[in-house]
């Protein structure tokens, strides 16, 4: 009884984390109907930066959120437009795969100017736990959870409360008519794309802390993001928070009660089973689609 | 359209070049890279093709293996040579490719016409690499690649170049473990190893050994997999099993991770081994803190204060060049050197078969101490055991070439 | 013509030299390198061939495809270990089984669409990875499997593995080959071009993309075996390798995609800039950067792929020389009294209570209408009044949630599709949807009347059919523009073909979706001739339109919709009389106005 209280309450706050990082993917593709599959890769990104202010100024890496993520939102900038502006009118199976190359790009260059050897950020409090009972809430999870809760909040304030928000959701909505209200989409679609990648590179930032990491951590993650953005419905903020949290007690309970060999499996049953039983995710709308019944 | 006549034409014509349309593709991709091929028998150096994973996930290794390879050229180099000759090893890079091994080994030995071939890192990679010596009739030592399968396809030409392969690792850990007094032997033990061809058979050969004198198993043997970074659910089985001692076949990243995990929950078995993680000296104390370090257990094919041949030199030289004390992936880079050099000392020549029958007949001495080989090529020595103490590595297994007459046990708890 | 002539002998040429070398190679340089080097190229690009099938032509984006490989590896090595039998034996063995698992794979993946394929594709190859790795017993997980040392002699050490995969880069060009010349060929592109349409005129995608799957997957698995020995050994990660994909459908897309001999350049080129950049710059993180990079580039820059490209730059500078052809639509009326078929009194489509739901809009609510055999029924209702809905329910791009749908003395609402087109249900679209890179004459082959194996072999444009197919483009006035891509053709030349399209089926009922809509008044007017002509035949057509002069002066009856419900149902006359329709159209411009689209 006492393991799985401490499998959820660990699950919990790794889905919370989780949950920052799959926040980019989420709105990208709600905004720009884009599967970026880069996003493994920008989270590894902000890891490595991370771990490089770290290094060089001492400064607590879960404060450095602050420094990496205006960083990150610079780099997914850049990648809009140097790559993505030119994939509006691409097949979207197409676009999946340039943003797969992009990732690549980045993971290669990741491995050749840090070296391919795992690297940690290891605060003081990294190893150290708060110890309730026989539980046990290790210290870097709670704060990095905490962080993210805070973030997600931030950015669910943006996009509700803010003329930027409005006009996200409303190119999110129908492109057409927000063009027609005056919107420029391609802007919209620029800063909604750089925000998702500030999001995810502040989810690296924080995963920095928990775990080891090295470039080709980034296709581990690409799952990952898909398996709970696919359980989330793909473009609802709310169900990728709720996939996330399932996301991570899910991994947890797999690798406690099935076996860790079996942990890197549940994204892509989660994604196997989700896009087969109900491709709409556990809280998608059920959206028009007037396509062939094939079989 | 051109007939019969002039392909037969073009074909005796180009007959000793590389002939037509993609070989021209061919010389143009690849003609900045200035490869010319031509023999190198004769007066010239003795050339050494050898090829290892200098990039990509096996770098670490790869690198040192490097070193130990570029210090024993410079070494033999300055004493004169191997048969009067310059010794010239060609180390390209895999990349930790299998795809690109088979192809590097390949242009090794027929476009750069090597004399000899050493060995490169892992045993996924050395699996593909020694299938094209061994098709090429050419020696092949290995400086690593223990796996049980590397000695099970009648390969003639392989030899692996550390005392044991990996499920005979442990072997002095389990004899001594079971040569403790009952009261103080570990009643229990946890097993637990990442699924590697090399670090799991030594994991999975302690315990029967353990069973047999009275260590029930109370967890596992469970694998992860090699990109596993959070080791909650397997310390959090281990603490529940509440195992005495702990043995984990860890790479390395694993080890240090499965430490941490530990002292975050608040377990500290009495006895733990790791299988090559603690040997990575400076990475490892940081990676845990220097004083959680006291007591581990781990083995190990070399040590850097044992009294064996070229030791002390090879030592020296590598803190010479490299500000740190080497590593144990460049003693058996160096090791693997040591041995064909030994061989074509003795037979006095580069004939590859007499090479290995040289080889299979004899043993040789290296930094490693003495290595034997049986006619699969593996070898039939015993690893070292080794553990921490004070914040330093130290032989304590066999008695004869220990460098700490005490051992460490039970295991202090976490700082 | 003398300019196309030359290109097709130059490629010809090409294909006789490269063949000729590559056979040769052997014999004249026993160098085992520059095999394997070879073989390695053989390997890369009959895995892009096979990646196209399913991928260039069908559109399919696949990262899987490297997975086919792993499974025929697997299916060879264990079978060869388990039987003591020469490996070469379970060679066509791993094809089977690659081909059979691809068949299973594809039963759950060619459902989904677009990225949500990819996705799926990619989690293919790791869940493959992790039963390898997992499943011990049989597999040996992360030790892998070694196989049997073969000696072939230094000389010939590699030569046995380079005709092997000489061979199947030939049978694998070869089926691409076929496969583009066939119906199968010809409805994978319709497919990729617009899977609805497709589905529309008679396609059951379902089936041809699992053909396609199945045959991408047959090679990949044999080659996978001849891989397997070649090395010696396999295990999970390297057999299962997602970038390993990646270096293929890099391949694919830099030769270009679609084309039969794309890929191959492609494979070519990758193995080469593989081999040459790690030789200078060593392998690992500079192979990703630049492989990462081309590929970015290609996909941004070089969409179409190297031959695509040049064949289009060689086709654009040809028309440039030999000058453009005169074409003109044939614009001629028949002047004649509107006669009427024979009414039968028999009902041919009937809407029975039909309902239909999205996320809370009742789109229709309760439809029902009948069209009699013989009529030109017109659907008309102001905007949002479900009429397009309607026309997706009948035509099956959309199922009811509840009612019948009865076509023909037969209920068809829970039929894909396709089988209603082969029941004689023809369509055109609001927006025209032609293929775009298929010709016109192409385009109006392309309707299947039924589905079956032997057909998918048959050629694409045979003789009897293209006869066909050009008569109807003389009936429609499109003659003139048979050898033309229809995506250079004006909106209103594009509707007059897709009513040829639709012809090719004999249709009973013609559904038309705003047949005026864009297009100029000298095409409405032969658009309206033909219709009656048609009608005149025997042929049945229900019209949604805005454009009610036209309702008036074609359509009898008017079925009249609003809010998702029949509200009206007479000749034109009375209805433009009746309250309850003005009310509906509530504002807008009735009486003779055009109502915005």
């Amino acid at each position: 009884m006492t393991q799985l209280i401490e499998v959820l309450v660990l699950g919990l706050l790794l889905g919370g984390i989780y949950a920052l990082a799959a926040s980019g993917l989420t709105l990208v593709f709600g905004v720009m109907g884009i599967v970026n599959v880069t996003q493994g890769a920008f989270l590894v990104l902000g890891a490595y930066l991370t771990w490089l202010l770290w290094r060089v100024l001492g400064v607590d890496p879960i404060v450095l959120a602050l420094v990496t993520t205006p960083i990150m939102f610079g780099v997914g900038w850049l990648v809009y437009q140097l790559v993505i502006r030119h994939l509006r009118d691409a097949p979207k199976a197409t676009t999946v795969l340039a943003t797969f190359a992009v990732g690549l790009v980045i993971v290669g260059g990741l491995g050749m100017v840090f070296s391919n050897d795992f690297r940690s950020v290891t605060p003081a409090y990294a190893d150290r736990a708060f110890h309730i009972g026989a539980l046990y809430v290790p210290e870097a999870r709670l704060y990095g959870c905490g962080v993210a809760v805070v973030l997600l909040l931030g950015l669910w304030q943006l996009l509700t409360r803010t003329w930027l928000g409005r006009a996200i959701r409303a190119a999110a909505e129908n492109p057409d008519a927000a063009r027609l209200a005056g919107i420029d989409v391609v802007l919209v679609a620029a800063l909604t794309f750089s925000i998702g990648t500030a999001t995810t590179g502040a989810g690296g930032s924080l995963i920095a802390v928990l775990y080891p990491f090295f470039p080709a951590t980034a296709y581990v993650w690409i799952s990952r993001l898909l398996g709970i953005v696919v359980l989330g419905g793909m473009s609802s903020l709310r169900g990728t928070f709720i996939g996330a949290l399932l996301m991570g007690v899910a991994e947890m309970v797999v690798s406690t009660y099935v076996s860790t060999s079996w942990t890197t499996a549940v994204p892509y049953l989660v994604i196997l089973v989700v896009l087969l039983l109900r491709p709409d995710g556990l809280f998608g709308r059920r959206e028009r689609r007037d396509v062939a019944v094939a079989r | 359209m051109p007939g019969r006549g002039w392909a037969h034409g073009v074909i005796r014509v180009i007959r000793p070049r590389i002939p037509a349309l993609p070989a021209a593709l061919l010389v143009l991709a690849l003609a900045a890279t200035g490869c010319g091929g031509g023999g190198g028998t004769g007066g010239g150096p003795i050339k050494i093709g050898i090829s290892l994973p200098l990039t990509g996930d096996l770098a670490q290794p790869g690198k040192e293996a490097r070193r130990g390879y570029e210090i024993w050229r410079d070494f033999t180099n300055a004493a004169g040579g191997l048969l009067g000759r310059k010794v010239q090893p060609k180390i390209v890079d895999d990349a930790s490719s299998q795809k690109t091994i088979v192809t590097d080994y390949q242009r090794l030995i027929s476009q750069d016409r090597v004399d000899l071939l050493f060995g490169t890192f892992s045993s996924l990679l050395n699996l593909p690499a020694s299938a094209v010596a061994e098709k090429n009739g050419m020696l092949y030592v290995e400086p690593a690649g223990g796996a049980p399968e590397m000695f099970t396809r009648g390969f003639t030409h392989l030899f692996f170049a550390q005392e044991a392969t990996a499920p005979h690792q442990a072997d002095l850990l389990a004899a001594w473990v079971c040569g403790l007094p009952a009261n103080r032997r570990p009643k229990s033990a946890a097993y637990v190893s990442q699924d590697d061809p090399f670090a799991k058979p030594v994991v999975a050969a302690i315990r029967p050994k353990l069973e047999s004198c009275g260590v029930r198993t109370v967890y596992g043997l469970k694998t992860y997999p090699a990109d596993q970074t959070s080791f909650d659910a397997v310390v959090n089985g281990i603490k529940a099993s509440k195992a005495d001692a702990v043995f984990q076949g860890a790479v390395f990243d694993d080890g240090v991770g499965v430490i941490r995990q530990m002292k975050q929950v608040g377990y500290s078995p009495k006895l733990l081994f790791q299988t090559s993680a603690p040997s990575e000296s400076d990475q490892y104390a940081k990676g845990i803190g220097p004083k959680n370090t006291e007591g581990v257990f781990y083995t190990v094919s070399w040590d850097q204060h044992a009294a064996t041949t070229g030791n002390a030199k090879f030592v020296a030289e590598y803190r010479k060049r490299f500000g740190a004390d080497p590593a144990e992936d460049a003693a058996d880079a160096f090791a693997t050197a040591q041995v064909v050099a030994a061989a074509v000392k003795a037979v006095g020549s580069l004939d590859q078969d007499k090479l290995a029958a040289w080889l299979h007949k004899n043993s040789v001495n290296t930094v490693e101490g003495k290595l034997s080989w049986d006619r699969t090529g593996a070898p039939t020595g015993r690893f070292l055991l080794a553990q921490w103490q004070g914040g330093s590595s130290r032989l304590v297994l066999p008695p004869d070439l220990a460098t700490s007459k005490n051992i460490v046990y039970p295991k202090p708890t976490w700082q | 013509m003398t300019g196309r002539v030359t290109g097709a002998r130059v490629r010809r040429g090409l294909v006789v030299a490269g063949v000729v070398a590559a056979v040769a190679f052997p014999l004249v340089s026993h160098d085992p390198y520059w095999q394997t080097v070879l073989y390695m190229c053989f390997l890369m690009a009959l895995l892009a061939v096979g990646w196209n099938v399913v991928s260039g032509f069908t559109g399919y984006a696949s990262l899987g495809q490297g997975a086919f490989l792993g499974y025929g590896a697997y299916a060879t090595s264990l079978l060869t270990l388990r039987t003591h039998a020469p490996v070469w034996w379970f060679v066509p063995v791993g094809g089977v089984v690659a081909a059979v698992i691809a068949a299973l794979l594809g039963l759950v993946a060619m459902r989904l669409r677009g990225h949500a394929f990819v996705i799926i594709t990619i989690a293919l190859v790791y869940i493959s990875q992790l039963v390898a790795i997992n499943w011990r017993s049989v597999t040996g997980g992360t030790n892998g499997l070694t196989l049997p040392l073969p000696i072939y002699g230094r000389d010939w050490q590699n030569t046995p593995y380079y005709y092997a995969l000489l061979v199947l880069l030939a049978a694998s060009v070869a089926l691409s080959a076929w496969i583009r010349r066939t119906k199968l060929g010809a409805g994978l592109i319709a497919i990729r071009e617009d899977e609805d349409k497709a589905v529309a005129i008679g396609v059951n995608a379902f089936a041809y993309k699992l053909v396609a799957f199945v045959a991408s997957a047959l090679f990949a698995g044999m080659a996978g075996g001849v891989y397997a020995y070649a090395l010696t050994f396999i295990d999970p990660t390297g057999m299962f390798d997602i970038l390993f994909s990646v270096q293929l459908v890099l391949a694919a897309l830099l030769g270009g995609r679609g084309s039969v001999w794309g890929p191959v350049l492609g494979g070519f080129l990758i193995e080469f800039i593989d081999e040459g950049t790690n030789r200078l710059f060593g392998g690992g993180q500079v192979h990703i950067v630049l492989f990462g990079a081309i590929m970015v580039a290609v996909i941004v820059f070089l969409p179409r792929g190297i031959v695509p490209s040049a064949e289009r730059l060689l086709r654009r500078r040809r028309e440039r020389r030999e000058g453009r052809v005169d074409q003109s639509v044939d614009l001629r009326v028949t002047e004649r009294e509107p006669h009427r078929p024979p009414v039968t009194g028999r009902t041919l489509l009937e809407l029975r209570d039909v309902h239909k739901r999205f996320a809370g809009v009742h789109a229709v609510d309760g439809l029902s209408f009948a069209v009699q055999e013989g009529s030109i029924t017109a659907l008309i209702g102001p905007n949002g009044s479900g009429k397009t809905t309607a026309f997706n329910l009948v035509h099956g791009m959309l199922r009811p949630d509840a009612g019948e749908i009865v076509l023909d003395g037969r209920r068809v609402e829970r039929l894909p599709a396709h089988r209603r087109a082969h029941l004689g249900l023809g369509r055109t679209f609001q927006i025209t949807r032609l293929f775009p890179e298929m010709t016109v004459l192409e385009n109006v082959v392309a309707p299947l009347p039924r589905f079956s194996w032997r057909r998918l072999a048959a050629g694409a444009v045979s003789g009897a059919e293209a006869e066909r197919a050009r008569e109807l483009l003389a009936f429609v006035g499109m003659a003139a523009f048979a050898g033309k891509r229809a995506g250079e053709l004006s909106f209103g030349q594009q509707k007059l073909v897709e009513i040829a399209q639709t012809l090719m089926l004999d249709p009973k009922l013609i559904l038309l979706d705003e047949p005026s809509g864009g297009v100029t008044p000298a095409i409405v007017e032969r658009m309206v001739d033909r219709i009656r002509e048609l009608n005149a035949g025997g042929k049945t057509f229900l019209i949604v339109e805005h454009n009610l002069p036209l309702v008036a002066e074609l359509c009898d009856p008017v079925v009249v919709m609003a809010a998702g419900k029949r509200i009206a149902e007479d000749s034109a006359a009375a209805v433009q009389a009746d309250p309850v329709v003005l009310d509906a159209y509530l504002g807008a411009d009735w009486n003779g106005e055009r109502v915005e689209a």
